[in-house]
């Protein structure tokens, strides 16, 4: 469930520890690989698949036939007034996806979802690398430091926001720190500058997300690279940009599918910091979608923006999916 | 073999970090030391700051907060006393607690034994199950809130079962949205551990259960408070689910704090204080885990993000 954007966090598959032979063979895996066949048969025989029932019970019920339901509303006329037996309620085709696209901010809000999570993003990307960087060699300190990098990451994302949410209010503190330096801005939680509002927030919240898995990039860095730099006398700007950096692109890489995904999937943060109906420039495709259907009661239409979010999101995950190895090496010999 | 990945990878050589060895720090140095400060104190004013506030506002009187004071004019902690019937918080956390907690138990207990599965054995659709697990956690939460809610109020209308507004719907709803994820963390938890002690209790006679309950539970207790935690974590974190699914006696302190934070602006004295304390008070439970676990969890986040 990705309604919390800066708790949940995916694993990073691709386990780094290919245990060489007697790894699990894929079904249709290559034949005549090489564990033997002992252990082929240990894992083949007697195999308790029933204890894959409960949980794919609750998958089907609780994901995937609300999801076929809500695709199913999504070609319905669908209100408060019909919802009761929504089974009967009047099929309308496409109409839903017409209305969304021609007659509702939905193209917008997809703009905005887009965007903002790029953006912050983009700032993200820099701080993270910045923090492994400087927290990557032992200091007095650092593991004080270490934790209190990570607390924006680990405070719930309601808390976050209810928390920026007084500091930015009209005559709060941020107001006044910035009046008083002789710096007068607009509202925070009204009005345009909202969209930058929600984006310093979420760069706040998230930057430590890609501190983290820098930071394990940056472990990978063999003790011999460090060497060879040092021996070359390379300052230390071209150490990190020729040397260092180019260990970083794996998992940063990886850090940017998935704070994209999170950040598009974000509903808190937006929602508890401007609340709904929320500022038009705001209106990102989570907050939109849920104001369709709770507030304006528009359950059809609001099925078909969902269906269009799931869209959206398809394209980082399809990459992402791909990218991830989901089995441990299979190579005999694996680097352990 | 999250956790010991990431203890491997989180003690670089020992011998380079030895105090004293102040050549082998230069050979590791990446930064300038002026540049180093300037990153570490701007990032830590970063997150120390706005940290920083909440405690003093949390300790503040409500007018003071709304008048926009930073240090408090006067340091009073009757917020804190308030918080339990103003905001809600008694009931909120209370609900919180049970949903979030029973979500953990049953969603650790459940992912051992399906990523015992996955991890062990051979079957036709394991890597789809494996490659859902990861699809799934991608799922806009906002895709899925309409037509649970119909689903749930179609149990009631149908079943004659009452699901929204009891803790109930929340707990199944959460349960089933953390199993891939905490799944996922046993499924890399347990290819870390050895395969030849379940085989010999194999030879020895253990069944399927055996093996699992004498073998694997024993040995994975870290992953398995991982995963539970996370779970939580998920429950106690969702505002979407609980704010369409709970009547007032069953919000969660999620709700609670937004509906207090949101009926805020339009009152006669703010009661700023009190939202900051409750907004400590919710964070608590999370920091005092996280402190706790935090060398598994962090495992957790980053085992094998690296190759």
């Amino acid at each position: 469930m990705s309604t919390d954007a800066s708790h949940e966090v995916r694993p990073v598959a691709d386990s780094a520890t290919g245990r060489a032979p007697g790894t699990i063979h894929e079904a249709g895996g290559q034949p005549g690989h090489k564990g033997g066949p002992r252990r082929k048969g240990l894992s083949e025989r007697n195999r308790p698949l029933w204890m894959l029932i409960p949980g794919g019970v609750l998958m089907v019920i609780i994901i995937v036939l609300p999801l076929l339901l809500g695709i199913y509303m999504s070609v319905l006329n669908l209100d408060q007034y019909t919802l009761r037996k929504w089974v009967s309620a009047p099929f309308i085709g496409v109409e839903n996806f017409v209305e969304a696209v021609t007659g509702s901010p939905l193209l917008h809000a997809v703009w905005l979802s887009v965007s903002y999570s790029l953006l912050a993003m983009v700032v993200t990307l820099p701080l993270g690398i910045a923090a492994a960087v400087a927290t990557q060699n032992a200091f007095k300190g650092r593991a004080v430091i270490r934790s209190i990098f990570l607390i924006p990451y680990v405070l719930p994302s309601f808390v976050v926001a209810t928390v920026w949410r007084t500091m930015l209010r009209p005559g709060g503190i941020v107001d006044g720190a910035l009046g008083s330096v002789g710096i007068h801005t607009g509202l925070w939680l009204n009005g345009p500058q909202t969209f930058w509002t929600l984006v310093l927030v979420q760069i706040w919240a998230s930057w430590p997300f890609i501190y983290l898995l820098a930071l394990s990039g940056l472990q990978s860095v063999d003790h011999e690279v460090h060497e060879a730099s040092a021996l070359d006398g390379a300052l230390w700007w071209n150490k990190l940009r020729y040397v260092v950096f180019p260990y970083l692109k794996g998992p940063l890489a990886l850090a940017f599918l998935i704070g994209m995904l999170h950040h598009i999937n974000n509903f808190t943060l937006p929602f508890v910091l401007f609340g709904v109906p929320a500022p038009a420039d705001v209106e990102v495709l989570p907050i939109l979608t849920y104001v369709t259907s709770f507030q304006s009661f528009r359950f059809g239409l609001s099925a078909a923006m969902a269906f269009v979010s799931l869209v959206l999101v398809a394209i980082p995950l399809f990459v992402y999916l791909r990218a991830v190895k989901l089995d441990d090496a299979e190579t005999p010999g694996a680097k352990k | 073999m999250s956790t010991t990945t990431a203890k491997r990878q989180g003690t670089p050589t020992s011998e380079v970090d030895r105090p004293g060895s102040h050549r082998q720090h230069e050979v590791l140095r990446l930064l300038p030391a002026p540049l180093l400060i300037i990153v570490l104190v701007f990032l830590g004013a970063l997150v120390l700051i706005p940290v920083l506030y909440i405690f003093l506002a949390s300790v503040n009187s409500d007018i003071g907060v709304a008048n926009g004071e930073f240090w408090p004019s006067t340091v009073t902690f009757e917020n804190y006393s308030k918080i339990w019937t103003s905001v809600g918080l008694a009931n909120g956390l209370a609900n919180s607690i049970l949903v979030a907690g029973a979500t953990a138990v049953v969603s650790a207990a459940l992912s051992v034994s399906t990523a015992f599965v996955l991890v062990r054995y051979t079957f036709r659709g394991r890597l789809t199950i494996l490659r859902g697990l990861l699809a799934l956690q991608s799922v806009p939460g906002t895709l899925m809130v309409l037509p649970v809610f119909v689903l749930f109020s179609s149990a009631a209308t149908y079943l004659g079962i009452q699901v929204i507004g009891t803790q109930w719907g929340l707990f199944v709803t959460y349960l089933t949205f953390a199993m891939p994820f905490s799944t996922w963390v046993m499924v890399t938890y347990l290819r870390g551990l050895p395969k030849e002690l379940e085989e010999a209790a194999k030879i020895d006679g253990a069944s399927n259960l055996g093996v699992l309950f004498r073998i694997v539970l024993p040995l994975s207790w870290p992953g398995i408070v991982v995963s539970g935690i996370f779970a939580f974590l998920l429950g106690w974190n969702d505002v979407l689910f609980a704010s369409v699914m709970t009547r007032p006696e069953s919000q969660t302190a999620a709700v609670a704090l937004q509906i207090f934070g949101a009926s805020q602006e339009g009152g006669a004295i703010p009661f700023y204080g009190q939202l900051m304390a409750a907004a400590l008070v919710c964070a608590a439970p999370v920091v005092i885990l996280y402190l706790i676990f935090q060398r598994y969890l962090v495992g957790g986040l980053t085992a094998g993000g690296v190759k």
